[in-house]
This record gives structure tokens, C-alpha cells and sequence, in this order.
């Protein structure tokens, strides 16, 4: 019996790591449907030479950074990883299965903080920072919190990454975003802001929906096994806060601006899962509502906030990734079951369960820890990056013309863009003999 | 001797002069395009027309709403359709629409202008023309049709209107379902007031926090007191005199309660953003810059609008 339980978990864990790498043909529609026909090409195609980068770096040092024996602060051993042992001593995973489901993770962190590049950002500038972040930003949360850090023995409570790998991806985003500035016509001289709406909501919405599908196997794998089906509780969580946020988030904007925004609502759906992935595994179904609700309602407002301030996040990755995963980080504070928590030895219980502000203390020291640490070196080394690499961005030219012919030499669209290129020459020559 | 650039001139550098109010800026812009008649009349080969005619205006100069700019909507009604009156009214039309856009009236997007054929037309052709789009009552037609309800004479007399006008009355007298085509096709609300209250501004763009007067305010207004005109057979072009006329009539008193004074305030609003901006928009009125007193006033007339546009919709369908 206990040998099929091993198997069992170490296939579910599997399945897990499938579906979170499949998350990333979420994010490849998620992004290009949100950006310029342009911009298609490259910001898809980015991502699979990214998550190639990330791997290796992962497999080299992220995962000895992260598990490896060390100090509170860093792991320091099983570098290029290589376990060769196939069952687990005392009927654990094995470490591939581990390694692989970690690895996963790591990519997705990546990813998120690529939204912050978005449609003006260097390739190369890519490159460099894939090996950087893969490295030295997120495998020190990941340890701090997963790994036996600091944070961990504070009793942090983070089941499948709100903090780890949203609001550590969403930092760096933000650093990015910081340095890059706003997309060329995005703002006006008077200080209004443009819409550059993206170029298909179809792929944008399919984009959504291969994340939330993922998201079954980023946490419900994140129980590490089958036993008591807990797997299923937490995939209960976690569809009930997506489904929340959705609905939440198109009503604000239905409110707010007397329209249904279909790209809002989408975030709304974004914002629910990000939401529910620190707490999925502590709170009460009904909690995982009220969690989705108000990380769908959040994410309205901080979307506007973040444009407000000149921070042009194509997109919005700072809001959902960021700004909820703040609040998924800290609900677990206020909602964590006793059950789940002080009983099974995991942090504590929530405000409204007589745990007191203890848990929510501890969740916000963690934020607050990660959240800083991976914003200044994400800032730092991007910093350094500007001044060694001649700048971040691309030049004016190439960011009119588009990143899939500047940075690859050939249109997503080839067919369109020859089109709008005919359209733009007659314009410019209109202009010159009228 | 005028000429179009001594119009020009002249309008540019008395125009300011006349930002008093709606009325005075109106009887302006009749001023300068009567001139401009003049000046094509002269500019024609033939010195005397060949029979009498009308020139009309339409759109916000035929309702006299124009603001400080806008693009030229007018026709020519003429006596009677012969080779000769044919060629000098389609030459007199062109020449007209070349001299208003030379004096600062744009030329027309949507081609309402006497130089096309379908607006300048003797008054018999008018009249089958008109009974050709009551007939197709298509989208296109339809629009016309409300068009040219808002036309009245520039020059020459006001009788080839009324008559035309007259006939549109009669048919949809006789046929109940034009009204409601005309009601469909105004049956479109730009909403400019939130679930919760909220004045909706724009939310992206140069006009960014601002409203747009013009779909949200203006043409709620307009379009449903257009359309209670055309049921009773109102001639009159406009939104004001249109409203006064409907409150005589005991049915609409209620109806028309506020609309006379909502109304002239909108223009007001209006007549105050030609004095501070550029000549170039004068429909976008920036939320920020009103008082708290204003914008509760905003809210009602743009409340009181929508509602008097439903309840028009209601009473035609």
C-alpha cells in the first residue's frame, strides 16, 4: 500500500510540474494577445528561449541556492543537479520529480517579470537578465520561505507561491518597468495616458484559461502527494477565488467606467488565482471566495493607480502579479484555518480564527523581506545592465517599427504588417507633397 | 468688393465680439454665410439665377446650435428642373461649398453640402426624392430624412421648406412605422452617468477626465425633441423654439417640463468652453475644473436627458 502511495504521489507531482510548465502557453498567448500585432512574434517567442535560459540556470545553481545545505540566507551545495537515486528514502518524491517540479516554478517567476519588458526592451537585455534572475533574485526568496531560510522557520505561510513566485517575478517587473519607461505614445505631453490596446483579446482570453487550467497543477501539486485527496481541497480553493476574482473584477469595471472591460475581467481571473495561491491550502472554501473577490476588485484600482503614476505595464503584471500577491500573501493571515496551520505545525491561524495579528505579522514581514530583496537587486543589477550594455531598450526606430523585425527580422504577421508598412509609406508620402 | 478672403477677414476678427450667447453667435454665422451666397452669386457667369430658389442650412446651423466652428451642412431647393437650372444650381452649389470651407466652414464628411447632387435639387425632384427614402427607410435614408427635418432657409423663402417639410408629416401620419424607424436609428445613448452616480469621464486620451458634451448631453436632447417634432409636425428647426411649441401642446407640457431651461444651460456650458480653449473643440468639458454645484447640475440635466430621451422612445413605439 505505502508503495502505491509513492508512486501516486510522485505521478501527481509530476502531472504537477507538466501542468505548471504548460502555464507558460498561457502566458505566451496572455502576452501577445495583449500586446501590438507588431511585437507578436518576438514577445512569444521570447518566452521558450527564456524558459530554455532559466532551466539551465535552474539546473546549474538555482536549485543548490534554493535546497541546497547553507545558512538562513542561501543554500550552498547540489549544484548542476544530479541525483540519480530513483525512490525517495522513506517514501518521499524523488529528487528528479522535485527538481522538476521546482524548476517549473522558477520558470514561471521568470516569466511573470518579463511582463515588465514588454514590446521595448533589448533582446539581449532578455538573455542577460534571464541568467541574473534565475540566479541571484529568485532562488534567495525561494529559499528564505521553501528552502529552510529564515523566513520558513518564522512559520511563513506561502502554499504554492504568492509571494515566492508572483510578487518576486512581479518586483522585478517593476524595477523594469521603473527603468525602461513608458512605451513610446502611452502618455500625452499634458500628462493623460493613451490606451495601446493589445492586438487580439481572443489569444488574451485563451491565454487565461490555459493559466487557470495550469494553475489545478501549481496548486494542487503544491500538496506534494496524493494523501487524504487534500489535492482536491485545494483545487476546490483554488477554482472558487479564480472564479470569484473574474466575476469581481468585471463588475468593478462595469461600475467604475459603465463598461464590462473584457481585458479587466480577464485580470480579474488572474488576480483571484494569484490570490489564492499563498492560502489555497489554509483557508475555508468561503474564505477562498472572499479572497478572489477582493483580489479581483483590487486589481481594478491598482491597474489605474500604476497608470496614474506613469508606470506603463503593458501587461498589467505589476497589479496582478504584484498587488495580489501582496493580498493573497497577507489573506492567509486572517483566514488560515487552525486545522491547516497551528495544528499541522504550520504557522499559525488567522486574525478571525483567534490566531490573533501573530500569522498576518509574520506574512507581512515576509512581504515585505521578499518583496524588497528582489525589487533592489532586481534594480541594481538591471541598473548595472543599462550602463554595460548601452542601454535597456531598444532605439525609437526600432520600437515604431516593432521587436519581431528589429530584434529577429521577421514579422509574427508577416502578411498585415507588409500591409500597415504600405499604408504607413503612402501616408509619409501624402504628408510630404501635400 | 467682398471677396471670400475679405469674409474670411472679417469673420476672424469680429467673431469674439459675438460669444454673448447662443443667439448672438448664430445670427453671426448666418451674417457671414449669407455673405459668402452673395459672393458665389457674383462669382457666377450667369448674374441673375435663372429662377427662384432657397438655400438652406442644416445640421446645428439649422437647429442655430453652431459652435464656434463646424463643418457645412446645406442644400438648394430650387423652382423648377430644366437643362439650363440644372447646370447653374449644380455650379452655384460647388462654388458655395468651396466658398464656405475658404471662410472657415470645413467641407462636410458626409457630403451634406449643395455641391452634391442628392442635397441640390429642384422642389418637385425633392419632393419624389424624399418620398423615395420614407419609402426605403434605410439606415442611410433615415438620416436624411432627420437631416434635412433641421434645414431652414438662408436665402430665398422658407415656403419650398415648410412645403417639403409638410409632406414628410403627412406620410408618417399615414405611416405609423417611419417614426418608428426614426426612433431607431436615435435610440443609441452614449452614457455618461455610473452605476453608482459617477459622472463618466473619458478614461484614455488627450481628453482624459473630460466628458463629452455632445453625445451625452446634447444629442439626447436634440434627437428626441427632433423626433416629437416631426410626429406633430413642428417646423420649426431649433431644439429651443421646438421645445416651446411642444409645451403648448397640453400631452408634452409635462414631458417638457425642465427640458426648455436644461437646455439653454447645456449651451451655456457650452458657449463657456469656446472662451477658454482652443477653437478646436468645444464639446469636452473637463470634470476636474467644475464645482461641486456645477456638477450636481450636470448630473440632472444629463439624468433629465436621458430620461426625456426613454420616455420619448417609449411614447413613439
Amino acid at each position: 500500500m505505502e508503495a502505491v502511495q509513492v508512486l501516486m504521489d510522485n505521478l501527481w507531482v509530476a502531472i504537477g510540474a507538466i501542468l505548471v510548465f504548460f502555464m507558460l502557453g498561457g502566458f505566451i498567448l496572455l502576452e501577445a494577445g495583449s500586446t501590438r500585432m507588431k511585437n507578436a512574434g518576438h514577445v512569444a517567442g521570447k518566452t521558450i528561449f527564456t524558459a530554455g535560459l532559466g532551466t539551465l540556470v535552474f539546473w546549474a545553481v538555482g536549485y543548490g541556492f534554493i535546497y541546497g545545505d547553507g545558512n538562513a540566507f542561501i543554500g550552498l551545495s547540489n549544484f548542476f543537479y544530479g541525483d540519480t537515486t530513483t525512490a525517495a528514502e522513506a517514501g518521499g518524491l524523488t529528487p528528479a520529480v522535485d527538481f522538476s517540479f521546482q524548476a517549473m516554478f522558477a520558470i514561471v517567476a521568470l516569466t511573470i517579470a518579463f511582463g515588465g519588458f514588454a514590446e521595448r526592451a533589448k533582446l539581449s537585455v532578455y538573455v542577460i537578465f534571464a541568467i541574473l534572475f534565475s540566479a541571484l533574485v529568485y532562488p534567495v526568496v525561494a529559499h528564505w520561505i521553501w528552502g529552510g531560510g529564515w523566513l520558513a522557520e518564522h512559520g511563513k505561510q506561502d502554499f504554492a507561491g504568492s509571494t515566492v513566485v508572483h510578487l518576486t517575478g512581479a518586483m522585478a517587473a517593476l524595477a523594469a518597468t521603473m527603468i525602461l519607461k513608458p512605451r513610446i505614445g502611452k502618455y500625452n505631453r499634458d500628462g493623460s495616458s493613451n490606451v495601446l490596446a493589445g492586438h487580439n483579446q481572443v489569444y488574451t482570453t485563451l491565454g487565461v484559461l490555459i493559466l487557470w487550467v495550469g494553475w489545478f497543477g501549481f496548486n494542487g501539486a503544491s500538496t506534494f502527494g496524493v494523501a487524504d485527496g487534500f489535492l482536491g481541497y485545494v483545487i476546490l480553493n483554488t477554482q472558487l477565488a479564480a472564479a470569484a476574482g473574474a466575476v469581481a473584477a468585471m463588475f468593478t469595471a462595469w461600475v467604475k467606467t459603465g463598461k464590462a472591460d473584457v481585458p479587466t475581467t480577464l485580470n480579474g481571473a488572474l488576480a483571484g488565482l494569484v490570490a489564492i495561491t499563498a492560502s489555497c491550502g489554509f483557508v475555508a472554501p468561503w474564505a477562498a471566495v472572499i479572497i478572489g473577490l477582493v483580489g479581483g476588485v483590487m486589481v481594478v484600482f491598482s491597474m489605474q493607480l500604476f497608470e496614474k503614476q506613469k508606470i506603463d505595464d503593458p501587461i498589467a503584471a505589476l497589479s496582478v502579479h504584484g498587488t495580489v500577491g501582496i493580498w493573497g500573501t497577507l489573506s492567509n493571515g486572517l483566514f488560515a484555518l487552525p486545522a491547516l496551520s497551528t495544528d499541522i505545525g504550520w504557522g499559525q491561524a488567522g486574525l478571525f480564527y483567534g490566531g490573533g495579528f501573530e500569522q498576518l505579522g509574520v506574512q507581512a514581514l515576509g512581504v515585505v523581506a521578499s518583496g524588497a530583496y528582489a525589487f533592489v537587486v532586481a534594480f541594481i543589477l538591471l541598473k548595472i545592465m543599462d550602463k554595460v550594455m548601452g542601454g535597456l531598450r531598444v532605439t525609437e526606430e526600432e520600437e515604431i517599427m516593432g521587436l519581431d523585425i528589429s530584434e529577429h527580422g521577421s514579422y509574427g504577421y508577416p502578411e498585415q504588417m507588409a500591409l500597415e508598412e504600405a499604408k504607413l509609406t503612402t501616408a509619409a508620402t501624402k504628408e510630404k507633397f501635400s | 468688393m467682398e471677396t471670400y478672403e475679405s469674409i474670411k477677414e472679417w469673420k476672424n476678427s469680429n467673431l469674439s465680439s459675438f460669444l454673448i450667447n447662443n443667439v448672438s453667435l448664430n445670427t453671426f454665422h448666418d451674417q457671414v454665410m449669407q455673405k459668402v451666397l452673395e459672393v458665389a452669386k457674383g462669382n457666377m457667369k450667369q448674374k441673375r439665377s435663372p429662377c427662384k430658389f432657397t438655400w438652406f442650412i442644416t445640421g446645428s446651423g439649422g437647429r442655430f446650435e453652431q459652435a464656434l466652428i463646424s463643418d457645412q451642412d446645406h442644400g438648394i431647393i430650387y423652382e423648377q428642373s430644366s437643362k439650363e437650372n440644372d447646370l447653374y444650381f449644380k455650379q452655384l452649389g460647388e462654388e458655395l461649398s468651396y466658398g464656405m470651407d475658404t471662410v472657415g466652414y470645413p467641407y462636410c464628411n458626409g457630403n451634406i453640402m449643395s455641391s452634391n447632387p442628392i442635397w441640390c435639387k429642384s422642389v418637385t425632384d425633392w419632393e419624389l426624392q424624399l418620398r423615395k427614402w420614407m419609402g426605403e427607410e434605410s439606415w442611410e435614408s433615415i438620416r436624411y430624412l432627420q437631416i434635412f427635418y433641421d434645414a431652414r432657409a438662408l436665402y430665398g423663402s422658407e415656403d419650398y421648406i415648410k412645403q417639403l417639410k409638410a409632406a414628410i408629416y403627412h406620410y408618417q401620419n399615414d405611416n405609423p412605422t417611419l417614426l418608428m424607424r426614426f426612433m431607431e436609428n436615435v435610440k443609441h445613448l452614449k452614457n455618461a452617468i455610473g452605476p453608482m452616480g459617477q459622472l463618466l469621464a473619458e478614461q484614455h486620451g488627450s481628453y482624459q477626465g473630460h466628458i463629452n458634451l455632445k453625445y451625452t448631453a446634447f444629442l439626447p436632447y436634440v434627437n428626441s425633441i427632433r423626433l416629437l417634432s416631426i410626429k406633430e409636425g413642428i417646423c420649426a428647426t431649433s431644439t429651443l423654439e421646438r421645445i416651446i411649441e411642444l409645451q403648448e401642446k397640453e400631452e408634452y407640457k409635462e414631458l417638457m417640463k425642465y427640458s426648455y431651461e436644461n437646455f439653454m444651460t447645456l449651451m451655456n456650458y457650452r458657449l463657456s468652453l469656446f472662451k477658454v480653449k482652443e477653437y478646436d473643440d468645444t464639446h469636452y468639458l473637463n470634470v476636474k475644473t467644475l464645482t461641486k454645484e456645477q456638477r450636481k447640475e450636470l448630473k440632472r440635466i444629463l439624468k433629465y436627458g436621458k430620461k426625456l430621451h426613454d420616455e420619448v422612445i417609449e411614447l413613439v413605439s
